[in-house]
Formats: structure tokens, C-alpha cells, sequence
């Protein structure tokens, strides 16, 4: 288990994308996404390919960073492919071979489906990566929360989820450390922990887990007497050490994607 | 909801719980969604602290990944983890621990100290199967079949293992902390 603990893939810069407001970029992930599930030609998926790299070009960051990014995917865009070419039937046949005892049939419609799925995969990724590669980790925590903020009004407690994060962040080390307190603690009391086949070492677990629980509830009954000590109440209105204020160029930019994701919609593009 | 600032802390101890367990992922060949300890953590958030409050923990839990923390199995982290198999897992497990806390609200104690737990983590599982599955099928247009042959069967015999295990150290929790199950 490390105890450094690095956030996200936030790469610093002083580009137009760094300095754009998060809740906008958020947003305007959303759009283009939205757009991109409904382009259904080519023509228009290779446009926002197109469009996806030359935002990514113009982040500055380097290009072995952003491929590293689509590594882990690599094997599944080629599962589907895969599974699309040789499955899916339809429309005309392109390749017909015989293989030991099975034939393989490679037809025009499972190409096209394959094709389109892998390359809107592989768009969403390079999008996203597009906010997370200029966007703090904490910038991009408030932006999400402000774009919740509707949800108060269905009752659902949005102001305190942050503070939830943060007090569980903080409780991961403390669990850690506990833990190898009580794993020593145990072993030092003729517990054999670890040992024996599967089942044996689950049950092992036990002598761990409950007293962690309970030594943890107390130390979360604690920190809320703390809390209530320094008068936090829940549902209090909180202010923010840093307010961000949209720009022109954060308007310019919903503009835009709210166009882009129009035209998807309702051209056949 | 209208909860103390107790029930936050509870609530956020779950999510160090879960995240913790995330750890523990084990790569699954042939399939793009690990193994995973996290299952467990939220088995455990459902049947402590209930529906709402369980919910409210898993949807921290996910927001805090999708917000960048590495909380998540095998160091994901950042909103595109949504746009890939595992993170409709994660979603799924929303709707699953509500269901999961539900059902450990409402049992009644002379239904046994396994046999809601048993229905509700199955439960749990299977919604959560059903928003993975659909991953497959909704985005990489998938069959059903196909779907559940790379969504489901890798998956199962570990989870039903997962479950069998924590049915009844969640029982022993609620024993031990003295609470009524779903109502810490």
C-alpha cells in the first residue's frame, strides 16, 4: 500500500484549456458526448477525431502521456472488433474461409458496426482526457458539485457530499495503520493470520475485521463530536475560499458545443 | 435525508472502507473489468447503514474515482472511467446497495440473521451485473449472450465467494456494534 498518493493525470500548464473554467468544460463533456453517441456516419465521427486531437495538440502535453491514457483499453477495442467481425452478420460477404471444421464469415455490416464502436470508444477517451490532462483534481471536485447543486431540490444532501469526501480521504491512512495495529496485535495473541487454504485464511480475516469496525466507529463518533465542537451543522449554507466567475470564452465554449452536438443530432453526419 | 453530523461520519468511514478494499483487484484475463475487494465494502455499507444512507456512500465513493482520487480498483481514476466497462459496475452498485439496505431495513429478526443478507446481496449483485452487462451491449453493441459470456461468467464464482463471506461478518458487525441491521 503506498502512502504518497498522486491525483489524477493533471498535467500543469497555462494553455486556454488550463485556464477555462471546469464547471464549463464539464459541461461541455457532456455535449460532446451526447453528440457523439448521435453522430452515425463516419464523415461526422472522423470530425470529432479530428477535432478531439487538435485540443489535445494544443494542451501541450506530449504525446507519449496521452497514448499511455488509451493503453488499457487497447485490449478491449480489439475484443470488439474482433467479436464484431467474425459475429456479426448482415449485409454483403467479404471474406469466406474455411478454418479446420468451422467456417468464418466476415460481412460488410459487422466491419461497419466494429469499426464505428472502436472509434467512438477510442473519441470518448481522447475527450475526456481532454478536462482531466488540464483540470485539477480539486477543480474538478468543485465543479462537479456546483453542477449537483440542482439536486437539492430533490432533498439529496449535495453540500455535504464534499465534506464526506474529504473526511474519507482522510480516514484511509488511519484505517491502514489500524489495521497493522490490530493484524500485530492478533498475532501476538496465537492468531494465525494468512495461513492455511482459502477458507482458513478468509475466516482468519474476522479477528481483523471486527475490531477494526468497532475501533473505527469510535474514532467516527469522535471526529463528529469534534465536528459539532467547532459548529459544523449539517445543511448550513458554507462559502467557498475560491468563487470562480464565468468568462466570455466560458460562454464561447458552451456555445460551441451545444452547436457541435445540434448539428450531430439533427444532420445525418 | 436528513442526517447528523454522526451519520456523515459514519457515511465517510464506509467510503475509506470501500476505497481501501478497491484495492485488493485481481485482473481478470480475457475480460476489461478486474476482480475486485470493493464489492465486499459495499456490501457492508448496505447492510450497516441502511438504503439511503448506503447509497449516499457509494455515491460519494463514486464521485470522489470520477473526481480523480485514485479510490478505485487497479488506479483508475477521472471521469472517463464512466465511458468504460467498470464504471457502469460502479454505477450499478447505486442502485444495488439501495435495494441491498432495504432489504436489511425491512427484515424482520425472526427471518434469521443470514437469510437477508443472503437475498439482499444477491439482489445487489445481480443489479449490478445488469449495469455492467449493459455496458457491453448499449456501447459496444454487443449480443446478450456475448455480453454476459465476458460480463457475467468470469465474475460469478468469485462474487458468490465475496458474498458467502461477507453475510456473516456483516452479521458478527451488527452483532458487535450492537445495532439493528440497516440502522447503524
Amino acid at each position: 500500500m503506498s502512502r504518497s498518493i498522486t491525483l489524477g493525470q493533471y498535467m500543469p500548464g497555462k494553455t486556454l484549456m488550463h485556464r477555462l473554467d471546469a464547471r464549463a468544460k464539464l459541461l461541455s463533456l457532456i455535449l460532446l458526448i451526447l453528440g457523439l453517441f448521435t453522430a452515425s456516419s463516419y464523415w461526422g465521427l472522423i470530425f470529432l477525431l479530428i477535432l478531439a486531437l487538435v485540443h489535445l495538440s494544443f494542451t501541450g502535453v506530449p504525446l507519449g502521456y496521452i497514448l499511455r491514457g488509451v493503453r488499457h483499453i487497447f485490449v478491449l477495442i480489439l475484443l470488439t472488433l474482433l467479436l464484431h467481425f467474425f459475429f456479426t452478420t448482415g449485409g454483403e460477404v467479404l471474406i469466406r474461409e474455411q478454418l479446420f471444421v468451422a467456417e468464418i464469415t466476415v460481412e460488410s455490416e459487422g466491419v461497419q458496426l466494429g469499426t464505428t464502436v472502436a472509434l467512438r470508444l477510442i473519441i470518448l477517451i481522447f475527450f475526456t482526457m481532454l478536462v482531466t490532462l488540464t483540470t485539477t483534481p480539486l477543480a474538478l471536485t468543485g465543479a462537479m458539485e456546483s453542477l449537483l447543486t440542482p439536486l437539492k431540490y430533490l432533498r439529496l444532501p449535495v453540500s455535504e457530499m464534499s465534506m464526506v469526501a474529504m473526511i474519507s480521504l482522510r480516514f484511509i491512512p488511519t484505517l491502514m495503520e489500524e489495521s497493522d495495529r490490530i493484524v500485530k496485535a492478533q498475532m501476538a495473541r496465537g492468531a494465525r493470520i494468512g495461513e492455511g487454504n482459502f477458507l482458513q485464511k478468509a475466516r482468519s480475516l474476522i479477528p481483523v475485521i471486527v475490531p477494526l469496525f468497532v475501533s473505527a466507529f469510535r474514532r467516527a463518533e469522535e471526529l463528529a463530536v469534534a465536528m459539532e465542537a467547532r459548529c459544523y451543522r449539517v445543511g448550513a449554507r458554507r462559502t467557498s475560499i475560491r468563487e470562480t466567475r464565468f468568462a466570455f470564452k466560458d460562454y464561447m465554449v458552451i456555445i460551441f458545443s451545444v452547436a457541435l452536438a445540434a448539428i450531430m443530432w439533427f444532420t445525418p453526419l | 435525508m436528513k442526517s447528523g453530523v454522526r451519520e456523515l461520519a459514519l457515511i465517510a468511514l464506509h467510503v475509506a472502507v470501500i476505497s481501501i478494499l478497491a484495492r485488493f483487484a485481481l485482473p481478470v484475463p480475457f475480460s476489461p473489468v478486474p476482480l475486485t475487494g470493493q464489492m465486499v465494502g459495499v456490501f457492508l455499507a448496505g447492510s450497516l447503514l441502511g438504503s439511503k444512507k448506503g447509497a449516499f456512500a457509494v455515491f460519494t465513493y463514486i464521485l470522489l474515482g470520477i473526481s480523480g482520487a485514485p479510490v478505485l480498483a487497479m488506479g483508475r481514476a477521472g471521469p472517463g472511467v464512466l465511458f468504460e466497462p467498470s464504471g457502469w459496475y460502479l454505477l450499478g452498485f447505486l442502485p444495488g446497495v439501495f435495494i441491498l439496505g432495504l432489504i436489511m431495513e425491512r427484515s424482520s429478526p425472526n427471518s434469521g440473521r443470514f437469510l437477508p443478507a443472503w437475498g439482499g446481496m444477491l439482489a445487489c449483485l445481480a443489479i449490478t451485473y445488469l449495469c455492467g452487462v449493459s455496458y457491453f451491449m448499449q456501447v459496444l453493441e454487443y449480443e446478450p449472450a456475448q455480453a454476459a459470456a465476458v460480463g457475467i461468467l468470469p465474475f460469478l464464482p468469485g462474487d458468490l465467494a465475496k458474498i458467502a463471506l461477507t453475510v456473516p461478518l456483516a452479521a458478527k458487525l451488527i452483532k458487535v456494534l450492537g445495532a439493528r441491521p440497516g440502522r447503524i
